[in-house]
């Protein structure tokens, strides 16, 4: 329930405040969201598994997020930015679509 | 001895350790908190953050686009207006010029004959006569580059009336003079630096009886022919009893002296 509420809470802010990010971290918005989305699929998986932990997701989230952003800007500044952006949504994508797939077996049991 | 599917050691681990091995190992430890507490909801309310600030700045960024583009087009539109207006100016002028320059020959008998076939066959005055209509166009259904005219196919068709005879060639509404070049910007065509649209209409100023038969000789014809039967772009070759050819409004006055 905290989850939910917490991110609605964060969407909501972000639409009220519409923060402008600085004109650096522009282009790694997106894959910083793709590594948050992973983080979130995943921390999903382990509440439905009742392994949950509250300090291995905050770990999680934000080494995701730096990690993922951080691999993009080395990537960039040695000329092959897009070719690793691309490596990292499809390692993040391919568990994202596993730990989404164990979600739904675990929620309706199909 | 290697696993059968080492190389695909990679692909198995991702979906294997899809989920973080550390929760599995904090629940062993027994550090597991089972629900979200106050330190996930801030990191929650953070990705929250970051959703909406990238959906924000995708869904703004879109109708500036949009409005730029417009905007651009707006340009394009002004500009070509105005070289339009400077054109109609010109011919204007350039008419002024004409009747200035027969006023002044006019004591010569020779002199203003001279001159209107210099200026006829330079391209500085509109002509009228019979003549052929040339429409090529694409191939129909075709979207590939070779069912396209190209700015070199309209060029040998061009060279091809000449060397037919013709004395005067417009293609859609643009006289063709010495000064006229027949170009490709983009992926449109470009007579006089001005963008052509499709089809193509060629008109040329001859003997309509000869021009056709003469046209079918020449490099440009066989050209043509060549594209037609092979390509499929259409070629329409009609004759006409009455053809009005503007005047090239590029064609610039460089060496003139004062008349004495």
């Amino acid at each position: 329930m905290i989850a939910i509420l917490g991110l609605l809470l964060g969407v909501a802010v972000g639409i009220w405040l519409s923060p402008t990010l600085p004109a650096v971290l522009q282009p790694y918005l997106p894959i910083m969201i793709v590594a948050a989305m992973d983080a979130l699929f995943g921390a999903t998986r382990a509440y439905l598994d009742h392994t949950f932990s509250d300090k291995v997701f905050v770990v999680s989230f934000i080494s995701n997020v730096t990690i993922a952003a951080l691999i993009v800007w080395i990537g960039d500044q040695i000329g092959v930015g897009s070719q690793l952006s691309t490596a990292v949504i499809v390692v993040l994508g391919i568990r994202i679509f596993t730990n989404a797939a164990a979600i739904r077996r675990k929620v309706i049991h199909a | 001895m290697q696993a059968p599917d080492a190389s695909m050691d990679l692909l198995r681990q991702l979906r294997e350790e899809a989920v973080d091995p550390d929760y599995a190992r904090a629940a062993s430890d027994g550090r597991a908190t089972r629900n979200p507490g106050a330190m996930s909801a801030i990191a929650l309310v953070i990705a929250g953050a970051l959703f909406a600030t990238a959906l924000v700045s995708t869904t703004r960024s879109k109708p500036l686009v949009t409005s730029e583009r417009a905007q651009l087009m707006g340009y394009i539109r002004e500009a070509e207006a105005r070289q339009d207006q400077l054109r109609t100016d010109q011919a204007a002028l350039r008419a002024q010029v004409d009747t200035i320059q027969k006023q002044a020959l006019g004591g010569s008998a020779s002199l203003p004959a001279l001159s209107t076939t210099v200026a006829i066959a330079s391209g500085a005055v509109p002509v009228t006569g019979p003549g052929v209509v040339i429409v090529v166009d694409d191939a129909a259904a075709s979207a590939s580059v070779d069912g396209r005219v190209l700015d070199q196919d309209l060029a040998q068709l061009v060279n091809g009336l000449w060397a037919a005879g013709a004395e005067a060639v417009a293609v859609n509404g643009h006289r063709i003079t010495t000064r006229t070049a027949i170009r490709e910007a983009g992926s449109a065509i470009t007579v006089d630096y001005r963008s052509l649209d499709r089809p193509y209409r060629v008109e040329a100023i001859g003997d309509p009886r000869k021009l056709p038969a003469d046209f079918t000789a020449t490099t440009g014809g066989s050209w043509w022919a060549y594209l037609n039967r092979n390509y499929g772009l259409a070629f329409d070759l009609q004759t006409s009893d009455a053809l009005t050819l503007p005047a090239d409004p590029g064609l610039g006055l460089t060496v003139a002296t004062r008349a004495r």
